[in-house]
């Protein structure tokens, strides 16, 4: 509990780690569990300590990722190999860009034997790219890929967007050769003047022409350390770029087309007429009755979000906006409260409390073996996604038989609103995804968290 | 899953009863609840009996908070075999009513019923599912899905709440179905399109089971098969931040993307409270622009 106070010079891998194994002393049973236990926990909550600061979204990105399939996503330096571990990654990226960024645009492209191969077309439907994510596992890996059919690609597709949002390219890279048709450098100078952001995360080692390619159009170039370091260098491109985040706060008029076209308005049994979407114009398809209209001058486009090509609304489904409202109206997390049998069971999944009493913190993982070095000393995330973040810990391998384990910790979670107790397990579901206290949305005093403006 | 039709072995259902007295057809005939009630269990029990390994969930969603109703917490009521009848179908009817009656007693005299607080009871729905899902035996393929029994009507007032709930379940692959018994429920509506459920208002009480049956019973992978009511056309307007109404245009901030202005009507109001309601830069005074500075700037949009 006296360990709330945050030095924010401190960086992480500062933190006093050196210190606290100090403090680590043998009981008089000579048992060093307890305390680490005890310690383990401080450090557990500190890490559940939420960010605060404003909240910045980023509207209307829209970022191509090239993936590199060749058969330098074989090797299995991150386990189980590169394009696995990629893959496994990547769904999570997905989610958390569509998160931060509400209104954005992905599009996925594979770098397949030297050339580039679209998988997903530029769109906002987040399911439809974790699916085709999701049936990659099985693909062949081979040949060499080829970075300048990546940029060629990237610009083709990239180039006719509007300019008043940005443009991004990121490639996940991990060949250390690439198998260009022309002088790549030309590809670069176009995407600079494009105004095209390229970013490139390495798998492998520095590649020069990556570096020069990242700093002509003001990207960031990162490579990799292990699979902890790639998730978090990949989680980090989800964030808005500095450009889209320094447009200034204001109010943007923005349509929320209503499905039902004009003639299907009430006491008019007509079909409705069938016209031509805006967003295919080109390549004459797109022709039909359905689509949203625009509610300022009736365009119509076959998919949302989309900026009106007639009168410049941006236009969205609501939910495209609610995506990101648990960032506005985040959970206060659940305070962790030692089990005196206060409550009998979890109020979120009634599963009885008597059966976790007193349960020793559990191991979760096996140590990767060979222990990356970099990791020592440093709290990090549990790789397993089914158990949120605060309840895990890292520990040191001279400290504990068989080397590195996450440590998780079984306690009882109390809502301090609702006064209801949860599970570690629930606790977990409502910090991490749900967003919502299952005792408090139920109660008449509690269930709004919206400013109040009456 | 959601989204494939290979069948599971098993399915888990959770149904969300609203036991509210302040809905229309309880208040115009109190005994109707205890038919719907009675509709509702004896399609949970035809459930049960799809498969051996099929599972079941209810909560009760009062005004006051939800509950659940089965299966109990601790320890499953005692019950007799009565005249042949299957015995957990009893132990479902018994459990259900009694601790119904509990949740109808601990309501609040002095407070009056507000409105049906179903984001709660969905939450409550997907913390059960996916504990069931974790204590799965290792082989067993389970699909989940929640049904909504209701005959409230649903305000903007809890849009964030289920809004969340809806993306959470989307995530992991739970449909949502939902059974309205009085009014649209456009909100609810939404979640049935963004899960894959299925959204029926039925045309009349007397028929509820027959409704039931036909249409919630099958499981997702059945559905595609079956011709069940169309979704029809949802409305996805956004929600006024500050009125709760549904807009077709509006302004949305451009920090947090909380819907802060609505209405023409609203608009003059809106340039004199011109501020985000929610952002932490609340005091910032925004100017009100046109979209997003497109390239070639024609005449100045008129607002
Ligand atoms: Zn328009
Ligand atoms: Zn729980
Ligand atoms: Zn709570
Ligand atoms: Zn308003
Ligand atoms: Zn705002």
């Amino acid at each position: 509990m006296a360990d709330d106070e945050v030095d924010p010079k401190e960086y992480r891998w500062e933190t006093g780690y050196e210190k606290t194994w100090e403090a680590i002393k043998e009981d008089e049973a000579g048992l060093v569990e307890g305390l680490v236990a005890e310690f383990a926990q401080k450090a557990a909550r500190k890490a559940a300590a939420p960010r605060r600061g404003p909240v910045r979204l980023g509207m209307m990105r829209h970022l191509l990722l090239a993936i590199d399939c060749s058969e330098a996503m074989n090797c299995q330096d991150i386990k189980p190999t590169r394009f696995l571990c990629t893959l496994k990654l990547l769904e999570r990226f997905i989610e958390e860009f569509f998160d931060q960024n509400p209104l954005s645009q992905l599009g996925l492209v594979l770098l397949k034997n030297k050339r580039a191969e679209k998988l997903t077309d530029m769109c906002g439907n987040v399911r439809k790219h974790i699916k085709a994510v999701q049936g990659l596992t099985n693909m062949n890996l081979t040949g060499e890929p080829s970075l300048q059919n990546a940029l060629e690609y990237a610009g083709r597709v990239l180039k006719p967007l509007p300019g008043h949002a940005s443009r991004e390219l990121l490639v996940l890279f991990a060949s250390l050769t690439t198998c260009d048709p022309g002088d790549i450098n030309t590809n670069i100078q176009a995407l600079k003047t494009d105004g095209i952001r390229c970013s490139v995360i390495g798998l492998a080692a520095e590649v020069r022409i990556c570096k020069k390619l990242c700093q002509d159009t003001g990207g960031e170039y990162g490579v990799i350390l292990d699979d902890v370091h790639y998730r978090s260098l990949l989680l980090e491109c989800t964030a808005p770029p500095p450009r889209a985040r320094a447009l200034d706060a204001g109010l943007i008029k923005m349509g929320f087309p209503h499905c039902a076209p004009l003639s299907a308005q009430p006491d008019n049994n007509a079909d409705p007429p069938i016209t031509q979407c805006m967003c295919h114009l080109e390549e004459g398809e797109g022709v039909g009755t359905e689509g949203h209209l625009c509610p300022q001058c009736r365009t119509k486009y076959c998919s949302l979000p989309a900026q009106c090509r007639t009168c410049g609304l941006t236009l969205a489904s609501a939910p495209h906006l609610a995506r990101s409202y648990h960032h506005l109206f985040p959970v206060d997390p659940y305070e962790e409260v030692p089990n005196e049998g206060q409550a009998q069971y979890c109020f979120g999944c009634l599963r009885l409390f008597n059966d976790l009493d007193k349960e020793p913190p559990f191991l979760c993982h096996q140590p990767p073996d060979p222990f990356p070095h970099q990791m020592c000393n440093v709290i990090h995330e549990c790789p397993f996604p089914f158990i949120s973040k605060h309840q895990q810990m890292f520990l040191r391998s001279d400290f504990w038989p068989g080397g590195v384990v996450f440590l998780h910790f079984i306690r009882l979670h109390r809502c301090g609103r609702c006064r209801e107790h949860y599970c570690w397990q629930c606790a977990g579901l409502v910090s991490s995804t749900l967003h919502v206290c299952p005792g408090c949305a139920a109660r008449p005093h509690l269930y709004q968290r919206l400013p109040d403006t009456s | 899953m959601a989204d494939d039709n290979t069948p599971t072995d098993c399915s888990l259902l959770v149904v969300v009863v609203d036991t509210n007295p302040n809905q229309r057809y309880i208040i115009e005939d109190p005994k109707v609840l205890t038919n719907c009630l009675d509709a509702v269990i004896a399609f949970s029990n035809s459930h049960l009996m799809q498969k051996a390994k099929n599972q079941l969930a209810v909560i009760g969603c009062h005004f006051h908070k939800s509950e659940y109703l089965y299966p109990s917490p601790g320890k499953p009521l005692d019950v007799r075999q009565i005249d042949g009848q299957y015995e957990l179908f009893t132990l479902v009817e018994k459990t259900i009513k009694m601790r119904l009656v509990n949740l109808i007693k601990s309501q609040p005299q002095e407070d009056k019923p507000g409105e049906s607080l179903l984001a709660g009871a969905l939450a409550m729905a997907l913390c059960y599912i996916s504990r069931v899902r974790r204590q799965l035996s290792p082989g067993l393929t389970m699909s989940s899905r929640i049904l909504i029994v209701t005959g409230s009507s649903d305000t903007a007032a809890q849009y964030i709440n289920y809004m969340n709930v809806f993306f959470t379940a989307q995530k992991q692959q739970v449909l949502i179905d939902v059974c309205s018994l009085d009014k649209h429920l456009s909100l609810l509506q939404q979640g049935c399109d963004i899960t894959g459920g299925l959204y029926l208002k039925v045309p009349s009480l007397e028929g509820l089971l027959q409704y039931l049956l036909w249409v919630f019973l099958p499981e997702a992978s059945e559905r595609s098969k079956l011709v069940l009511p169309g979704g029809g056309r949802v409305d996805y307007r956004a929600a006024c931040f500050c009125h709760r109404e549904p807009l077709s245009i509006g302004y949305v901030c451009s920090l947090c993307l909380s819907v802060a202005v609505v209405t023409r009507s609203h608009e003059e109001s809106t340039r004199d409270h011109g501020y985000c309601f929610v952002a932490e830069t609340s005091s910032t005074v925004f100017k009100i622009g046109g979209p997003l500075a497109t390239k070639p700037k024609k005449k100045k949009m008129k607002i």
